[in-house]
This record gives C-alpha cells, structure tokens and sequence, in this order.
C-alpha cells in the first residue's frame, strides 16, 4: 500500500524496469562506523565483480556529537554491470541509522526510492536532534519513497546477547548487522568480511564473533523475516519521465482500479466473486471497499463459486470479474469452459506464484501461460493479456474488459505475485484520455427474429438481459446450433461451432506488436511478458550501449498473439525467451511463426537478475 | 400439450396403455378409453405400448379430430387404471378398420376400475 | 391510484417451448413440468421475469422445457450461478432444478451456503435416489445396498436425508411432494410465496434406473397408510385419519398413535405449526416404516434474505459517496512533478 507509514508488508520492492546501476547511501551517526560498512559493502561488491565507484561522506569533525545533523557520516557506492564513472548522481537506497542520517540524506533520494531506518534510534531525543517536529517514519512525510523501518538497534542487542558484551559495544555492531542485510539484499558473499572480521579482531575474538553474529543474523533477517522475494533482486523504479501528479500503486490497487475504470467505460456494473487467495486477496479486498461505485462485491464459499457466481451476474447483465492465483484458477476451469460455451463477457485475474500446487505461495513465477492460453477441457480458446508492472497492470484490466464485453468472451489477465505486491510511482492517468466503449444490450426483438447466437461482424453475440421482454432463451453448456443456440449434436454443427469460437477470438483487434528497444529485425530478439520486463529492458539496454545488436519486444497479448509478431520475430537471427518457467511462451513462439525460440529458464521463485540476461545475450552474440 | 386416443380404439380397446400410465389420465367408455388432457403429462410411456397405434400427440395433425372428444368424455367417463380383463374378446378383428367412429362410437361410460 | 388493468394472465401452455422433450417415457420429471406450468399461472409469474437455473442431471434439462429464461450451468453449481443472478438482479424470479446428485454430491458445499445465505429463491431438488442421466450409479440418496453399475454388491455409504441436511444448513422453508401427486402445484405455490429460499424435495420416479423406489409409500395401495401430508394448524394425521403423530414426552421421540372416532385431542396429536424448527426436524428425520413419510409444507418460518441485505449493504456504503474516479485514482500520499527531473 502506498503510505509513508509502511506496515512493513514484506515484498515490497519498485517492480519496474532497474537502474542500470544501483546506488546506495549507508548515513548514520559518525560513531556508527558508516564507513567501515561502506568499505565493507564495497569489498563485496568488488568481489561480486561488479564495476563500482563510491563516494564517503564524512563529517568535518572527528566526532561530533551523536545524533546530531552534523554528524552524519555517509557514504555512497555507485555499483553496476557496465563501466561506473561517478558514485552516482542520486541514491537508490539510504540507508538511515538514525533520525539526522534520514534528515540530511532523504532529499537526495529519488522518487520511489528504498529508506531503511533503524526504528529504534526514532525516539523522542534523537528526532528533536534531528529537529524533526513529528516522527517521519509515522506522520506521512516519506510518502514519495518505500520505507522499511525495523528497529535494527533491538535486532542488533539480541543478535549479540550471548557474547556478553556491554550495550556500548553490542550496539556498535549495529553496523555489521545492516551490512548482513545489505549484503542479503544485493546477494553479496559474506565471506570476505567474516574473514576481515576475525583479522581485524584477531586479538579480541569475542568481538569477532559478536560482529560476525551480527552480521549473520542482518543476513538472516533479510532471508527469513518477511522481506522474501524482491528484496532480494533490488529493482529500484526508474524516475519518472513526465511532469505531472504521481501516486505509488502496487499491482493489486491498479488492477482494481483499472477493473473499476473499464467498467465504468464500458457503461455496465461489475460484480466481482472472489476467494482469498495467497497474492490475490487484496484486490478483492479493495473493490470491496468501492460500493459507490456500483460494484457488488461477493467472498463466494469457494473458488468455483466465484466464478460461477460472477457467470450469473453476467448473464443477468452485469460485468462478471473473477480473481485467483494458480490453483484457483485451476479450479475455475469448467467454469471457464462454460463461459466459453455460452459466450458470456467474464474478466479473470491470475496472480501468478510459484506452481505447482500450491507451490510458493509468497514468492513470484508465470508458470501458468499453458493453463491460461491451453487449460480448458476441449477446444476452449479464450483471449490472455500479460500486464508487465503495476503501472501497465491499469490499462491491461481496462483492455480485459473492453475485450470481454465486445467478444462476448472470458478474458484472463495475468499478472504475478511481484506486480501485485510492488509498488511503484505511477503518473495518475486522465481518464479523459480513455475513450469509452459503451455496452449496448439487445432489448427489442430483431427484424426476422431473435437469434440467441446471432453474430456481429466481431462474431460476438447479442447480450440480452433476463426480465427483458420478448428475448426469452435457454443457454447452457451443452454445444448448441448455430444461430439458435438450441441444443445440438450434429456433426457438421460441432465443427462449424467449434471453428467459429476459434475464430472469435483470433480475429479479436489486437494492436501490432512495437518493439520496446531496438529494431525490429537484427541479430538478436529478447522476447518476454510478464514483469521480466524490467531486467530484460535493462539488460538489453546495456548491451546496446556496448555496441551490441540487440532488441526487446515486450508482449502483452499473449493471446491471440499480435498479426505481425510472426514476421517481426523472423526478421531476427536469433530470439531468446527468457522466463520464470520452463518455458512455456516458447513453446508458443515456436508452435505458432515456426521461429527458432530459444528459452532462458529461471524458476527459482525470484526474479531474474539484469546480469543473467546479459551474459545471455553476450553468449548469443559471441 | 397432451396425448389423444383416436377411433383407433374404438371396438379394439386393448388397454395395454392403462398399465404403464404413471398419473392415472385414462378414462374408461363402452368401446374405447380416452386421455385427460389435465392430468397427461406427456411422458410418452402409452404410445408404444397401443397395438393399434391409437394414441397420438396433439401437436400432430392425424390428433386433431380427436383433441374435443377426448376432453369432453373424460369429464363423463370413470379413472380406469388396470385392464383386469377389459379387453373385449373381438379387440384384434377391429384393428386397422376404418369408419369406426360412424359406426360403432358410444358416448356410454365404462367400468373403470 | 386504482390501476384496474388487470395483469394479463398466462395459461399454462404459455410456458412451454418448442423443444421436444427428451426425458425416458414415463419419467416423473414430466409430471414436475407439468405442474411447475401449471403453477406459473396461478402465482402470477411473468415469464420474462423468471429465471430456471439447473446444474447437470435429467433434472437439469428442465430449462430447455420452459418457456422462461434459463441457464443450464455446470454439475453442481447452479446455486453458485443463481446467486449471480439475483444478486445483479435482485427482481427476477429465480428457480433452481437440481437433482440428488446434483446438489448433494457434487454440489453439497454449494447448496449448503445457498440456504445458509437464504437466497431468495426456489429450490426443486428432484430425489430419485439415482443417478439417471450417467446410467444408474448410486447416489448420496440411495438406500444403503442399492446395486448399480459403480456399485455392484451393494452401496456401503449411508444415505443423506436431503430435508434434514438443509434444516441443518439454516433452511427456513422446507417441503416434500411427490412428482405425479396433485399437492404438488401447491407446494410449488408456497415455495414461491416464502421469501427467502423455498426449498422443495420431489420424490421423482426414475422409471429406468430405479423404478418404484418409492412405491412402498407412493402406491396407491400403500399411500394412505403411509403419506402424512402436512398442513398448517391442522393435526398430524394419516391413515384416513386413524392415526396421528405425537411427542412421546418421556423419550422426546415422535410416535404414532391410534386416533380414536376421529377424537385426535385425546391421542395428543400434535397440531402442524410450520414454524416450529424442533419438529420440523423430527418429521423429517422419522425413519420409513414405523412411521410415514412427512409431505407438505413441513417448515416455514421467513427469515431476511441474502440479496436485500447485500442490496442495503450496498445502498448504505455508497451513501453520501460519489463515484468519482479521477479522484479515486489520485488518491493516497501524491506528488507533483514540475518539471524533468535528473534522469540516470
């Protein structure tokens, strides 16, 4: 949630497209030893073979005193994957130990930026100190950044207990313990600095061994407590490019809100049946919060009454909306099939995470492209739009609704468990801009009468509203005649039906494919969907500042796919599909341009690094 | 909707219909038996089972003479459910004949049950 | 305002379709269909106005036969789809057909929450104790050791009395009646009439599979003897009124007793009060053979139904709030951008 006041949801990271180096700022009081973990933080980044550049802070005095704003010491370390020149322009991450430390430091940070404050040094003295009137970590005040306050101070004390030392000298290893999470965050060795720590306090081994546990357990604490998936991966939001009002949303809010927006486009109300679900609840949550809105919003006993419930709706007339993960939605499938049959619009919202089962509930994948483009019993097409960020997450929901009430059709939108959670800043849209799709329902009986299954040149049929006059019919899931829509088993209509729900949704206007970054044609395609986008748009970017012949296509509509994906992606030498799965876009790609897609797997529960793509595509390249 | 008896019947009245009828519609005369058209629910089980094909549904054309009379007798007429021995002796002489209406029709009640 | 306009009165056949039935010859579900057209009628229903929701089953063909609108959804989840109904359109007249399998194996979870929410609406579950359409297979409702093609030395599971499971699930409107029985039309009648979800247990003939499953209560030689047809404010009395049901106070069990030269007072019989949940209970879990089958309107007592509470949920939240987009995407903690900032 976007708040100055984090209530410290654990993934919570900037889900957009990375720097192209990240840059972060350790502040605290020139007693924490600032630079000694900076050093530190550096060692390991150098030996993690990143190109660095850093930039100490310290204060004029030797020791100033503590908390004060001017005994702040800082330092900066620029690190990346390409030649670093400067320490950085403007910090990624602070790192705040103290009040001062965030007082001097904060401003420099950029929108949407990552301040870790030790909540424990926010107490009454230190912020009057810092002349802060009011807490900055509770009073709304750091709203245009992500905030994880925890009280490293406490953290640090338990971490050191055994070793006995007095409060002074545990607390200095406060340190080594926001190193240890540093280090966990950026997926450093700790190595290096155990064995500097045993070196430095050769003489005074408990000493070691306290900084040590320090360290281990800032570590532990980036692994275990709650901070799991893209902390780990720091993707920092890329600064926003236009001038005008922005607000954070995570993936769930501009699902929701897009959702609320297409309804209201497209002129109908939205009944949303939902069921908590591991990341998808918090959209159910926030649509039922919306009542003056016109939305009616259902906790259904299940997943398949969900989607049952929001069937019905539907065929009463209102926009149905579903919303699940992976095994719900597996769930849904008949359900689905129905919808298919009957030709009902009908939105359902994957939020991907780790499969099988119920796999990793908490942590990021988009393993369920074959169910959504495949996974219905029979011929069942159905139309899949893939959002790339929370900030794209609003205009694929009003695209899903737009498609689904002018096809008559169910339409599956997939995001993941890392757009839903993530926050980013997003340039609130005009909604002057969108232009509105009106629904217009069938309420007079037609010239030569009423064909349930009549088409329009969309091949969708007429919705028609129950208590309308005239337009009484059955429909049902049992395949149906042509035009009529009575029961019917004859072959000849079968095929005719079969093919004619096939190609609903072929023809369905999808834009042209564009190319993200690059040319369309040259040595080499990255070719993506889903919140990849990020790390592929960067690694591309990077390898092209190299000189390297390189372009990312971004895919949105998976299905049915872009017209001119297949001589856009033959005009490349080699294409390269990098996915968290097994890859199943390939297996697309290659079923349906018999293009020579080659997969680039991770399904590790996290997101791929910018340096994996780019050593593929320097192999490729080679 | 409902089903019919046709002259068909009519001197034939083999009654097999009686036995399968799961709502009790038919209605007994003198020579033939006749359907009420409220209490049908046109399960179908009686049309089969006629040897003389005497039943019919109404929506086909060959029922159409026989719609009136078979509403106006099973308001006269007694609930016949079993055939004990109903069947007149000569029921297979009259099958297939025509004119049986002009000749033989009694407005008379039979038995029932 | 005295509108004498009277509301154009359909007949019966005005409710059916086109379509040739299909059901086996002699199936019960044609005297339901029969009846349910006949009701509509008299209950002043207008078939624009009315919705059949059936799942999968013999029964769940109904819809095709009814000159309504109606939706032929999936195995046990039409109570799921008629929530969407009503909910989106709280005026329709929603009617669900479903079976014993329908709604008790496959669909147990969802008719449970349908009652438990007290939609308004009406539920005809059609018992023919069998699985009709899939050729035979036993059912939550089968007698133990009924032999069938999945279970061919005997059913081992113990049946569900379909009445009993939904009084357990909050039911407030519970009936029996019989497919070729003329009560029928009356009980569909006060279904309809209880607002809330009227639901009606039909013993139906599956004249293939289970032929006569119940004919040790529904053969005209059995039926007086055995069939209790309730009515409100009137006693408990069978067998042509020579016996009647009473509390045996001691045990606090039903029993049947002798009644006398019709004096019912004086062998207690209980009196029928169709609001009275604890006997409701009783007369549907008495066990065939000792005692009758219990017919009728056994319970009824109207409790706020789900679509009203959601549609005053809905009116009191949005009270006072317009639905203003543009602001709602702007809110939370904003920030201007005046102007390009420093860009990496």
């Amino acid at each position: 949630m976007a708040s100055a006041v984090h209530e410290l949801t654990p993934a919570e990271a900037s889900a957009n497209p990375p720097a192209e180096s990240i840059v972060v700022r350790f502040a605290g009081d020139s007693g924490d030893g600032m630079q000694l973990t900076g050093g530190q933080f550096t060692l390991s980044t150098a030996l993690a073979g990143n190109d660095l550049a850093t930039f100490p802070d310290f204060p004029a005095e030797i020791r100033a005193p503590q908390g004060t704003l001017f005994g702040v010491s800082a330092f900066q370390i620029n690190f990346g994957s390409t030649a670093i020149d400067t320490a950085g322009d403007v910090p990624d991450v602070l790192i705040a130990m103290n009040p001062a430390a965030l007082k001097t430091n904060v401003d420099a940070l950029k929108a949407g930026g990552l301040i870790i404050a030790d909540e424990g040094e926010f107490g009454e003295r230190n912020l009057a100190k810092a002349k802060y009137a009011a807490n900055p970590l509770h009073d709304g005040s750091l709203a245009k950044w992500q905030l994880l306050a925890f009280n490293i101070s406490q953290l640090t004390l338990d971490a050191v207990k055994p070793f006995g030392l007095g409060n002074k000298e545990a607390l200095r290893c406060k340190n080594m313990w926001t190193l240890g999470l540093a280090l966990w965050m950026f997926d450093r060795d700790r190595q290096p600095i155990v064995d500097w720590l045993k070196a430095k306090f050769a003489k005074m081994p408990v000493l070691a061994e306290a900084n040590i546990a320090a360290l281990n357990a800032g570590h532990a604490y980036g692994e275990t407590a709650e901070l799991a998936g893209p902390m780990k991966q720091h993707h920092v939001a890329a600064a926003p490019a236009e001038p005008g009002l922005y607000r954070t949303v995570t993936g769930a809010e501009s699902i929701s809100l897009g959702l609320v927006a297409g309804a209201q486009l497209a002129g109908v109300k939205m009944f949303f049946g939902g069921y908590p679900i591991t990341p998808a609840s918090a959209i159910l949550h926030h649509l039922s919060r919306l009542k003056e809105f016109g939305i009616t919003t259902f906790q259904a006993e299940d997943e398949i009454a969900a989607i049952a419930s929001a069937i019905g709706a539907s065929y009463a007339g209102q926009l149905g909306v579903t919303s699940s993960s992976g095994p719900g939605i597996a769930l849904k499938g008949e359900a689905m099939g129905l919808a298919i049959m009957t030709e009902l619009p009908l939105v359902i919202i994957n939020s991907q995470r780790g499969g099988p089962s119920t796999g990793l509930p908490t942590k990021t994948e988009q393993s369920d492209l074959y169910q959504a483009v495949y996974g219905r019993n029979g011929d069942a097409p159905m139309p899949v739009i893939a959002a790339r960020s929370p900030a794209d997450a609003f205009d694929c929901a009003i695209e899903a609704v737009r498609i689904a009430v002018q096809y008559m059709t169910p339409v599956m939108l997939l995001t993941d468990g890392y757009i839903a959670n993530a926050a980013e800043p997003w340039l609130v849209p005009n909604m002057d801009d969108y232009a509105p799709f009106p629904v217009t329902y069938l309420e007079t009986v037609p010239e030569g009468g009423f064909l349930p299954y009549a088409r329009d040149e969309k091949r969708a049929r007429p919705w028609v509203k129950p208590g309308t006059p005239g337009l009484l019919h059955r429909i049902g899931g049992i395949e149906k005649q042509l035009g009529t829509g009575n029961i019917e088993y004859g072959a000849a209509n079968h095929q005719a039906m079969t093919e004619m729900r096939r190609d609903k949704v072929l023809g369905i206007d999808v834009p042209d494919q564009e190319v993200e970054l690059g040319e369309a044609g040259g040595k080499l395609a990255i070719v993506g969907w889903g919140s990849t986008f990020g790390p592929i748009h960067q690694a591309v970017r990077r390898a092209r500042k190299k000189g390297l012949d390189v372009s990312h296509i971004h895919i949105r509509h998976i299905w049915p796919l872009p017209g001119n994906l297949g001589a856009l992606l033959k005009g490349y030498d080699k294409i390269i599909v990098p996915e968290m799965n097994t890859g199943q876009l390939k297996t697309v790609l290659r079923d349906q341009f018999l293009v020579d897609a080659r997969p680039l797997n991770k399904i590790s529960g996290q997101p791929f690094m910018i340096s994996e793509i780019e050593a593929a595509i320097e192999e490729a390249l080679a | 909707m409902t089903f019919v008896v046709t002259d068909a019947c009519i001197r034939c009245k083999f009654m097999d219909c009686v036995e399968v009828c799961p709502v009790e519609a038919f209605r007994e005369g003198e020579n033939m038996l006749v359907i009420d058209p409220n209490d049908c629910i046109d399960c179908n089980l009686c049309l089969p089972e006629c040897p003389a094909d005497a039943i019919l549904p109404d929506i086909e054309d060959a029922a159409a003479p026989w719609i009136e009379l078979n509403k106006v007798y099973a308001a006269l007429w007694p609930m016949v459910t079993s055939n004990a021995g109903q069947k007149p002796s000569d029921a297979e002489a009259f099958k297939g004949v025509a004119g049986k209406y002009e000749a033989y029709f009694s407005a008379e009640p039979g038995k029932g049950d | 305002m005295n509108d004498m306009t009277p509301v154009a009165k359909t007949l019966p056949k005005d409710w059916e379709t086109d379509q040739e039935v299909r059901w086996c010859p002699g199936c019960g579900d044609y005297a339901i269909l029969k009846a349910v057209q006949r009701t509509m009628p008299e209950i002043g229903a207008r078939p624009e106005n009315t919705v059949f929701v059936s799942g999968i089953g013999c029964s769940s063909r109904f819809p095709y036969y009814m000159e309504t609108y109606g939706f032929h959804t999936i195995h046990g989840r039409a109570p799921a789809v008629a929530t969407g109904v009503k909910l989106a359109n709280p005026d329709l007249d929603v009617w669900i057909i479903t079976g014993d399998g329908d709604a008790l194996s496959i669909g147990g979870n969802h008719t449970m929450h349908l009652i438990r929410r007290n939609l308004d609406c009406q539920v005809l579950l059609f018992n023919n104790e069998i699985y009709g359409l899939t050729k035979g297979q036993y059912s939550p409702t089968s007698h133990v050791g009924t032999r069938s093609p999945s279970t061919p030395f005997g059913s081992l599971d113990r049946p569900l009395t379909p009445c009993a499971f939904v009084l357990g699930s909050g039911a407030r409107f519970v009936a029996r009646a019989i497919d070729v029985n003329k009560n029928l039309p009356a009980v569909l009648k006060a279904a309809y009439a209880h607002k809330g979800t009227g639901f009606v247990e039909i013993f139906q003939n599956c004249i293939v599979y289970n032929d006569d499953v119940f004919a040790p209560f529904t053969e005209k030689a059995n039926a007086s003897a055995s069939q209790l047809w309730v009515e409100q404010g009137k006693p408990l009395l069978f067998a042509g009124g020579t016996k009647g049901l009473t509390l045996d106070t001691e045990k606090l069990v039903l029993k049947v007793v002798d009644v006398v030269d019709g004096d019912w007072a004086a062998a207690h019989v209980i009196v029928h009060d169709q609001t009275n949940r604890a006997v409701a209970h009783m007369l549907v879990e008495m066990p065939f053979g000792p005692f009758p089958m219990a017919l009728g309107v056994l319970y009824d007592d109207p409790a706020p139904t789900f679509e009203s509470a959601v549609v005053a949920q809905n009116a009191q939240a949005s009270a006072g709030k317009k639905p203003d987009l543009q602001k709602l995407l702007s809110q939370g903690q904003t920030w201007q951008v005046e102007k390009q900032p420093h860009s990496m």
